[in-house]
């Protein structure tokens, strides 16, 4: 009996620490166990988890179905661009940058997009994506049209006496993983705040919140504004990582790309976000070398996602997760 | 403050919608520690009276007075927030995939914080706040009799004990104006013993005064004073439950519609 007992027990050991450190190590030693191409591909992840998890905040806690990702990616994009090559100032400048005049310029959006319900704000948000393009191509004085930025200068930092260029696409995954873990614990702590919960409250019932005292026209425009700097920070990312920056930056196949990873992840889940960049994003930017499977790959993952994994993968995770902390 | 006035105080409030006139020139006022009945028959009135008292709706016309103060035009969670008048709704009810104990601290979280921006804080403060919403919810609870379900998902109760949920819920706010559209709609009668006990309870102990559109007339009898029936939009009588019952108007205004 005893011994029968005992091998449960052992089991039920907590891995979640072990677990933890191993992905830990992983995360930090990823440039020199892959090759130069995988550690391209997890840049690209962690840039595209930017605005992901700004998504998380609208549509997976907030319940708000928005398509303008994009479009703030884009203007976060040029205004990091814009920055980098006409005043040359350093990346830490360029980042806040790009997440303030994105959130900016989700204000004067969101005020009419948000009065719209369900499907309306939808389509009113996939005009913002188009309207940026057209601003990006047609204001040629500042955007260059067509031609778009380019050279955009390497990511610089200047503190103090120091200062230091990330050039190299090893220095560059481990500025993008800075990056993306201080994101990831922003949201964390947003969605752990009491602001957290009155956002999921809109997402479950906006009436019945609003009837507890919820102002929930104004937690609508903030969080809209707070996913907007999300995508920004991304943007910026992606204009110094790419050093190009041209109107397609604007375009519906990122902000596609970027609801597949929040709702293939699992909405509502901020693991789900993480996850969703790593297979959606990485995945297939990884599987950019063999190109004959690659939208077959991304096909067939997306069907076993809609049949199998409904709510994405991320309850899978948790169970995962608690499995092998032994809790049942 | 204002003691000499009444708590809530609507003039001659109107609401069409079209050539419909759902809310024709009524009038009414609930006084201190009051609980009022407010029926009629479907149709009547009722529930677009509510929208347009709390803010739900907009009313074409008329004022509405709470504890001094002109609130009309207020939207909806002003009113519950700053005039702390609460209403319920008859279908929405719970937030669904939470448990009780989330869906009362969620109800309690806008009066406990004073801004938008605190709300987003971390830090000791907020969190000693919210701490005092869940002990508060938890007594809540379990006065409400929901101690044992209360880590299960809302959705998953019945109508009862959701309803004793939101109940709760708007208890949380120490409100002073609960208007409850019709409670004991579509719920067992063991219930409404405990949604009636709840009221009285919330009424004698917390002094919260209400209005109620019921149609069971035995509860509307049983809690109310004072009654005020509608018709067809407009206020038909008002008086004691046990008149207004008696009262040839009422009677065929529901048999004779």
């Amino acid at each position: 009996m005893s011994l029968t007992e005992t091998v449960p027990q052992a089991r039920r050991r907590d891995l979640r620490i072990p677990l933890a450190v191993v992905l830990i190590v992983v995360a930090l030693a990823a440039p020199y166990i892959g090759s130069r191409y995988v550690t391209h591909s997890l840049i690209i992840a962690l840039i595209f988890m930017l605005p992901a998890h700004g998504l998380n905040l609208l549509v997976g806690y907030t319940g708000l179905l928005s398509l303008a990702q994009a479009a703030f990616f884009g203007i976060g994009a040029y205004t990091a661009g814009l920055l980098a090559v006409n005043y040359g100032t350093p990346f830490y400048v360029n980042l806040i940058a790009a997440a303030l005049v994105s959130g900016a310029a989700a204000l004067p959006l969101g005020i009419p997009a948000l009065r719209l319900r369900s499907t309306s704000f939808v389509m009113c948000t996939l005009g913002f994506v188009i309207i940026g393009q057209a601003i990006a191509k047609n204001w040629v004085s500042v955007t260059r049209g067509d031609m778009g930025l380019s050279s955009i200068p390497k990511p610089y930092f200047e503190l103090g006496p120091l200062s230091f260029t990330v050039s190299g696409t090893t220095n560059f995954y481990y500025l993008a993983l800075a990056v993306g873990v201080l994101a990831t614990l922003a949201v964390w702590a947003i969605v752990r705040s009491p602001a957290g919960r009155n956002m999921v409250a809109i997402r479950e019932n906006e009436t019945l919140a609003e009837s507890l005292g919820v102002p929930t026209w104004h937690y609508k425009l903030i969080v809209f504004m707070i996913s907007a700097m999300f995508a920004g920070v991304g943007g910026c990312l992606y204009a110094h990582y790419l050093t190009v920056v041209s109107p397609l930056t604007f375009q519906m196949y990122y902000s596609t790309t970027m609801l597949i990873i929040v709702l293939g992840g699992g909405a509502g889940m901020i693991s789900g976000t993480v996850f969703g960049s790593l297979l959606f994003v990485g995945l297939t930017e990884a599987l950019r070398v063999a190109p004959e499977v690659r939208m077959i790959a991304y096909g067939a993952c997306l069907l076993v996602l809609v049949f199998w994994f409904k709510q994405g993968f991320a309850p899978l995770i948790n169970r995962f997760w608690n499995a092998i902390g032994g809790v049942k | 403050m204002n003691a000499h006035l009444p708590l809530l105080e609507i003039r001659n409030l109107s609401k069409s919608y079209g050539a419909v006139k759902a809310v024709n020139d009524v009038s009414i006022h609930i006084d201190r520690g009051e609980i009022a009945g407010l029926i009629g028959p479907n149709g009547s009135g009722k529930s677009t009276f509510f929208d347009c008292s709390t803010g739900l709706a907009r009313p074409d016309t008329g004022t509405v007075i709470l504890d001094g103060q002109d609130i009309t035009g207020w939207s909806l969670n002003r009113i519950a927030r700053e005039g702390r008048m609460l209403r319920s709704f008859q279908k929405t009810v719970t937030f669904k995939s939470l448990d009780a104990e989330e869906n009362l601290v969620i109800a309690g979280q806008m009066f406990t914080f004073p801004s938008i921006a605190a709300t987003f804080g971390l830090g000791k403060l907020s969190r000693s706040r919210i701490e005092g919403l869940r002990e508060r919810a938890r007594e809540l609870i379990k006065m409400a009799g929901l101690w044992d379900v209360r880590h299960q998902p809302a959705g998953n109760l019945s109508g009862g004990q959701q309803k004793l949920i939101q109940f709760a819920s708007m208890l949380m706010p120490e409100p002073k104006l609960i208007l409850l559209d019709e409670p004991m709609a579509g719920i067992n009668p063991k219930i409404i013993e405990r949604v009636v006990d709840t009221i009285l309870y919330a009424n004698k102990s917390l002094g919260v005064s209400f209005l109620v559109i019921e149609h069971n007339i035995d509860v509307v009898t049983s809690i109310c004073q004072r009654v005020v029936v509608l018709d067809q939009g407009s206020k038909l009588v008002e008086g004691l439950a046990h008149d207004i019952i008696q009262d040839q108007r009422v009677r065929e205004a529901y048999l004779g519609g």
